[in-house]
């Protein structure tokens, strides 16, 4: 094993003395002259515009009375170029001033320039599938944590909010889901700085209330401190990040300054949120006659002490709206953001703040509120060789809910049960026979976190060709959490005093430093340009977390001092390391902007695997052919873009916890009679290793009539083999899972096709449209050993690796009003797993987004549909047995009453009838539970209108997101994770000044 | 010339740099990251005897935390009490535990996934200790005691498996390619691999527990589980003789007072477990409460009507609410709620008492009626009750067992293990629950085992 990474080092090594001792470029070294001049448009000067020596990196920006300088020589090429602007290039020549005149361009593809990572690329030169989401369409969208604003937005991505409470998390898949079990999240890259999606949370704290303790830590950074996302999907653009690219990079940019006069900005905005669409529940009166005939069913007449709602002891006739009482509330969210930004053709610099709060749909004050300053310096030396940027974020938030979330009480609790508050405002406990729902806001979950993200890039050019960059960022993320849980939430008759009040507490400190040294070459080889790239990458963190319990307090005003607990326990005192290496290289050869080839490769090794397992190389191959380029079709009046691009190329998986491979004992925090006790960690498995996922895509750009049509047809085919998972096991193994690699193999393959068109345009009124549809697909293609393996009733060879296998439902017993069920062994008992036969694949069939802008004079309209085809669960999933002592979805009143009856739901039962109640918990096991759940939804639409008020600049909008939706589900929100609140309809307003 | 010179410097040092920077890659050791601070490897837990308790410690802690001997309302006393005859359900309509009071379980229930789960994870840790102590490097006398307390405790939780589900599989291996797909053997099986287990632990356990107060498994508490065993196979005379050994042959006492069987200096208590240091025992959470109705469960108003009226038990252990009009009962064998609010209680597994009606129940089946008589009246004296008036077989058997439902009520699933074992169980259950079936007798295997390893099926009939 040490040969083989020997033997890399070696080729590492020649190919850095390559790069580094291949003979120096003939470059023109003429002597530089400063040039200068004023960028206008067809409105006066314009401030802003990049202007670039061609082929160097030395460049300035416009001020904000147009003007500019450079320094440049007799051979150079001037590049101007602005966002929404059509470039322009001239030869500096014998002239030492340049005037410009820019035509402005909307659907101008060649100048956005996409941010791949550790480069940048023209749209129109890339090679591989990068899709790009700006500040304006992330604004425009009342949103908390800015991945929701993606949400529709491109093809190939798909979002899923986790919980509509704020500081939930949210579920990214990029092209599908590669692996069988965990590790499907897609690498989150800051201004060229990895970061962490995984949670320092403790599920025990916040897996009540946030589904698998799901805490985005995307949450810390408000969406308007962000310039652009750009997601990276195939494997030309992933390979360069190796290990971690498996499931698709997102790298988000945060904005930076920009020369000229000094500019100040502030926003403020304020929504209100609802619960998109309530479940329609049972009222008193269907309720009551329910249990009244399920009882008289199960020939019952006399009513069990405990069954309140029925025996009497109950008001029979008292109603409350359960979803209005406990989710019906509306959540407020208002944000306001203040930024400086300016500086002169050297430095530039940006500082901005912002601060949100946000509650939600309970009753009480749960909140969240985050404050954060981002800062942006940019500086480049006199003789423009030197350049430093400096980025840092600071970010406090502070998040307190109840602890546990109320929606799924809100759909089961009886119509008539008694009222939250006693006369005296007390909560209501109906002598302790009514357990109140509100009782659970009595404790609380309160989440604290500060994150540090900074990041310092260097770039030095030494010769034009030749430059060299460091790239550094540190990290510190720091959450402390916990959730009470103090005597008050227990029913009065315990007689429980505050000894029984107990604090759980978990805090975690996360520190990383990354450091990237970086190479960059550039040559004109052969007629084209050649750019080379390679760098290495050094990165170590550090978890530090401690979380403990503490019990009885003399009151339970003191339950947030420790000091007053009468009992602590440690619960685990950790510190886990995590290191990683990798080298990375980028060849690049561009032919007269026709033929594009790029070439990218990794090598990386990572502490999460075992001995001669931590290394592993991967790499990938892109290509373009620009055809409208050639001569035949240059001057083509119609043909603006056509470009046919593809490429191939390997990735891998890390996404698994550290010191995986180790046979080890953890302290348990545990005493008994004086000993703390020590366990066994985990089932260890010291062989595991990387796992490889192979991406290819062939895609088509085409822009038509001055790119006033612009569309891409993409197809993409993944396959992830060596699957690294978390085995599950039987609980006869003494754990749930073991770590191992998988000969399964999971291809996604799909079409991915956007469409953009300027429908419509004058100077006074503009109209354009995107439309972005993805087709994807999901196929186990195979897996050695499926029928010996614990996987065995769980998937199936060329089905996709989302389906369900559960029983086949077949209707109701005419005779016994029973639910029946397809008996695949003919046994004649309906058991697990031999009757589980029946596949319901729950992945999304297609999806996809529309979206319109109008622009007319001052008034900018946009509006934002999104739609999906897909299976989910609905609401029997986690129904009970018509009958029982909780409320059902009105669908129930459809049932069966006598012989002959065919209806919805099978007969009602007290829960005294248990063939009926078996059959029941078939029933949601079976493909009745998952039907349709496909929508369309309005999820955005934002009205502006700027303001003209001389040198100030001002702007007025409403914005309302998750407007509207279409949907036949059989339930609540079509999005919702079942029992926990759904996505919220929200609306509001704010304003915005630039001076 | 002199730019050229200058570049080329600049460019071999740029090499120099870059290479270093290389070097540093490809290099294992650099990645590697060594132990976080709270954790050992197996192999270092085992080289000393501290390190090693801690292991057995964390297995005995488990047991007292998770089902399903856990007093918490996961567990058996609580649940099993429900699902026999012992306790009445007061909770919320729809939950997991009332599906135990009414004979609903489903073979999804997260609840009997527990008391499975549980008891294969306390296992897992039993078969660690014992590998690790095979090849560990500490004196056979030191490691006697602690492989007797892990083959005792691995007995010990595969007879509550084996009780609840009927045939399960005998897990005597970490190793999870072999326990990912074991089978499920017959009942005799298992009970001779616990059987084994339990005579290897006789050997190698100490008469009394080094930390004085029996919360680590002895020899006593290995010949009682021995004795418990052969009474439910009926096999009088082995479970007479490991009874008698416990009763003659160990340093535990009868204690003829009603207070001291739970508190922690109780004389008769063979094992117990104590809550964690300032804690109180969670039956005493679970059962107790002060106002009416019943926030969770009462005792059946049936048990308590059975008691005969000047029964000392009935005052003692159990505890009553009333509204005026109307009493409901609890289990009040554990009283202290609050530590340092009232005697030290630890939770009792085993205890001398059952014992005597262990022997009892042998001796009549033996022939010695005189014998059985002496030892089921120990325990009524005890309880101010006059001599039992029962003097033939089945007078007596019919004794004992009332005498077991009034001494052992909600501990660990005794009524029901009782019920189900003397053939009971229908002719009790059958009148109090409408949804009774004789497949009852049996809980179902979780279903998402069944899923995760075919070997197990069949399921459990009825489920």
């Amino acid at each position: 094993m040490k040969n083989n990474y020997r033997h890399g080092l070696a080729l590492a090594g020649i190919f850095a003395l390559f790069l580094n001792f291949s003979p120096p470029i003939l470059s023109q070294n003429l002597p530089l002259k400063k040039i200068s001049g004023t960028i206008t448009d067809a409105n006066g000067p314009l401030s802003g515009v990049n202007v670039l020596v061609k082929n160097t990196a030395r460049g300035s920006t416009s001020d904000l009375d147009g003007r500019y300088s450079v320094n440049a020589s007799l051979n150079d090429t001037l590049v101007f170029t602005y966002l929404g602007y059509k470039p322009v290039e001239i030869a500096v020549s014998s002239n030492n001033s340049i005037n410009v005149f820019m035509q402005s361009d909307a659907t101008a593809l060649d100048q956005v320039i996409i941010n791949a990572g550790y480069y940048k690329v023209s749209d129109k030169e890339k090679t591989g599938s990068i899709a790009r989401v700006t500040a304006e369409e992330i604004e425009s969208q009342p949103v908390n944590n800015p991945l929701e604003a993606l949400q529709g937005r491109t093809p190939g991505l798909v979002i899923t909010p986790t919980t509509g409470l704020p500081g939930g998390g949210v579920q990214v898949r990029i092209r599908g889901q590669n692996s069988i079990t965990a590790g499907n999240e897609p690498l989150f890259v800051i201004d060229g700085i990895p970061y962490d999606s995984q949670s320092l949370s403790n599920g025990y704290a916040s897996n009540p209330l946030l589904p698998d303790g799901n805490v985005s830590p995307l949450n810390n950074i408000s969406p308007s401190e962000i310039e652009s996302i750009e997601i990276l999907k195939d494997a030309d653009a992933t390979a360069i990040y190796g290990s971690r690219g498996a499931n698709g990079v997102v790298l988000i940019t945060t904005k930076e300054g920009k020369s000229g006069k000094t500019r100040y900005n502030f926003k403020f905005q304020s929504s209100l949120g609802h619960v998109t669409r309530f479940q329609e529940q049972l009222n008193t009166l269907q309720y009551i006659r329910m249990r009244e005939e399920a009882f008289a069913n199960d020939g019952i007449t006399e009513y069990p002490d405990y069954e309140y709602d029925v025996n009497g002891t109950w008001d029979k006739n008292r109603y409350t709206n359960w979803q209005k009482e406990l989710i019906g509330e509306t959540a407020y969210r208002n944000t306001i953001n203040a930024d400086v930004s300016g500086g002169g053709e050297q430095t530039r610099f940006l500082l901005s703040t912002q601060y949100t709060t946000e509650t939600t749909v309970f009753p009480g004050d749960s909140h969240f509120n985050r404050a954060s300053v981002h800062s942006a310096i940019n500086h480049r030396d006199k003789a423009d060789k030197f350049t430093v940027k400096f980025t840092a974020h600071y970010g406090i938030e502070n998040n307190t809910l109840p602890a546990r979330d109320l929606t799924f009480r809100a759909l089961t609790l009886a119509p008539n049960a008694p009222a939250i508050y006693d006369e005296n405002g007390d909560l209501n406990w109906e002598d302790g026979t009514f357990t109140n729902p509100l009782s659970i806001l009595e404790a609380d979950y309160l989440q604290h976190r500060k994150t540090l993200l900074s990041n310092l890039a260097l770039h030095y050019q030494i010769i034009p060709s030749l430059g060299i960059r460091l790239n550094s960022g540190y990290e510190n993320s720091n959450l402390d959490e916990s959730r009470t849980n103090p005597n008050t939430v227990y029913n009065p008759d315990y007689g429980l005093g505050p000894d029984y009040s107990t604090i759980f507490v978990n805090k975690g400190d996360r520190t990383s430093w990354i450091m990237e040294p970086q190479v960059e070459w550039s040559i004109k080889l052969l007629g084209g340009q050649l750019t080379a790239l390679a760098g290495a990458s050094f990165q170590q963190r550090t978890d530090a977390v401690l979380s403990y319990f503490g019990q009885g307090f003399a009151s339970n005003d003191l339950i947030y001092d420790l000091a007053a607990a009468s009992f602590i326990q440690i619960d685990r005192d950790l510190e886990a390391k995590y290191k990683y290496e990798a080298l990375y290289g980028r060849l690049n050869y561009n032919f007269q902007n026709k033929y594009i080839l790029n070439l990218t490769g990794r090598r990386d090794g990572s502490s999460r695997f075992g001995p001669g397992k931590k290394f592993s190389n991967f790499g990938a191959i892109g290509a373009a052919y620009v055809f409208s380029e050639e001569s035949f079709l240059k001057n083509s009046h119609w043909l603006s873009l056509g470009k046919l691009r593809g490429s191939y190329g390997t990735t891998g998986n890390d996404q698994i916890g550290d010191y995986g491979y180790l046979d080890t004992y953890t302290v348990s925090g545990t005493p008994y009679g004086g000993t703390i006790g020590i366990g066994p960690t985990q089932l260890y498995n010291p062989n595991f290793g990387w796992e490889i996922n192979k991406k290819g895509t062939v895609a088509l750009e085409l822009g038509l009539w001055d790119n006033r049509i612009s569309m891409t047809a993409e197809w993409y085919k993944n396959r992830s083999g060596n699957q690294l998972v978390g085995v599950p096991l039987p609980w006869t193994t003494g754990f749930p899972t073991v770590q191992a690699n998988l000969g399964a193999i999971v291809e996604n393959r799909g079409w991915e096709l956007s469409l953009q068109t300027e429908n419509f345009k004058t100077d006074n009124f503009s109209w354009t449209t995107h439309i972005n549809l993805t087709l994807p697909k999901n196929e186990l293609v195979a897996f050695p050993g499926l029928e010996a393996s614990t996987y065995a009733n769980q998937y199936v060879i060329g089905q996709p690796i989302t389906i369900k296998k559960v029983f086949h439902y077949t209707g109701i017993d005419p005779e016994t009003g029973i639910y029946q069920f397809e008996d695949y062994d003919g046994d004649g008992n309906i058991s697990i797993p031999n009757d589980q036969q029946y596949t319901v694949d729950t992945a999304p069939k297609f999806y996809g987004g529309l979206s319109n802008s109008f622009k007319y004079h001052n008034w900018d309209l946009s509006l934002f549909f999104q739609f999906t085809k897909q299976k989910n669960y609905n609401y029997w999933y986690t129904a009970s047995p018509a009958g029982i002592m909780v409320n059902q979805p009105i669908a129930v009143l459809d049932h069966w009453q006598t012989p002959g009856d065919n209806s919805e739901t099978q007969l009602y039962t007290s829960g005294n009838n248990v063939v009926a109640t078996t059959a029941f918990y078939n029933f949601i096991q079976s493909d009745a539970a998952i039907s349709d759940a496909s929508y369309i939804r309005l999820k955005n639409a934002a009205i502006s209108y700027s303001l003209p008020l001389g040198k100030l600049t001002g702007k007025v909008f409403l914005q309302g997101q998750n407007l509207i939706t279409f949907t036949n589900f059989k339930g609540g929100d079509p999005e919702q994770f079942s029992g926990f609140t759904p996505p919220l309809r929200w609306l509001g307003g704010g304003f915005q000044l630039t001076f | 010339m002199k730019t050229i010179l200058n570049f080329l410097n600049r460019l071999a040092y740029l090499a120099i740099v870059s290479i270093t920077a290389l070097s540093f890659i490809g290099c294992e050791k650099d990645l590697e990251v060594g132990l976080p601070n709270s954790q050992l490897t197996g192999i270092s837990v085992f080289q000393n005897v501290a390190t090693a308790r801690a292991a057995l410690a964390k297995i005995y802690a488990d047991i007292r935390d998770t089902p399903p001997l856990t007093g918490t309302s996961e567990g058996l006393n609580l649940l099993i009490g429900l699902y026999a005859d012992e306790m009445k359900y007061y909770g919320e309509g729809g939950s997991s535990i009332e599906a135990f009071y009414k004979h609903n379980i489903q073979s999804n229930s997260s609840l009997t996934e527990g008391f499975w789960s549980g008891g294969y994870q306390a296992i897992y840790q039993c078969n660690s200790v014992l590998e690790g102590l095979a090849t560990a490097p500490i004196t056979g006398e030191e490691k006697a005691p602690l492989e007797g307390e892990a083959l005792f405790l691995r007995a010990y939780l595969h007879f509550y498996l084996l009780n609840l589900y009927g045939d399960i599989p005998f897990i005597n291996t970490t190793d999870y390619l072999v326990n990912a797909s074991v089978k499920r053997q017959p009942q005799e099986e298992v009970y001779t691999a616990i059987i084994a287990d339990l005579e290897q632990a006789n050997e190698l356990l100490p008469n009394t527990d080094q930390s004085g107060q029996y919360i680590y498994a002895t020899k006593a508490a290995a010949n009682a589980l021995l004795a418990r065993i052969y009474l439910y196979r009926e096999q009088w005379q082995k479970s007479l003789d490991a009874a008698t050994t416990v009763l003659e042959d160990s340093p535990h006492t009868f204690t003829d007072d009603l207070s001291q069987v739970f508190v922690s200096t109780g004389p008769g208590i063979i094992w117990q477990l104590p809550p964690i240091t300032s804690l109180t025992t969670s039956e005493a959470f679970t059962f107790i409460f002060e106002t009416a109705p019943p926030p969770l469960a009462a005792l059946q108003p049936e048990l308590i009507e059975s008691f005969e009226p000047n029964d000392a038990r009935l005052s003692q252990w159990i505890g009553v609410v009333t509204d005026g009009t109307q009493n409901w009962y609890y289990p009040y064998k554990y009283k202290t709620r609050i530590a340092g609010d009232g005697p030290e209680e630890f939770s009792v597994l085993m205890r001398l008492a059952e014992v005597f009606l262990i022997r009892a129940e042998a001796r009549v089946h033996l022939g010695d009626i005189g014998g059985a008589q002496s030892d089921l009246n120990k325990i009524r004296h005890r309880a101010d009750l006059e001599d039992s008036t029962a003097s033939t077989e089945t007078e007596l058997i019919t004794a004992i067992l009332e005498e077991r439902r009034h001494e052992l009520f909600t501990e660990q699933g005794h009524r029901w293990f009782d019920l189900k074992r003397t053939g009971n169980a229908a002719e009790v259950l059958q009148p109090l629950k409408p949804n009774w079936r004789i497949t009852d007798l049996l809980f179902p295997l979780p279903q998402q085992e069944l899923r995760l390893n075919p070997n197990l099926q069949p399921q459990n009939p009825g489920y």
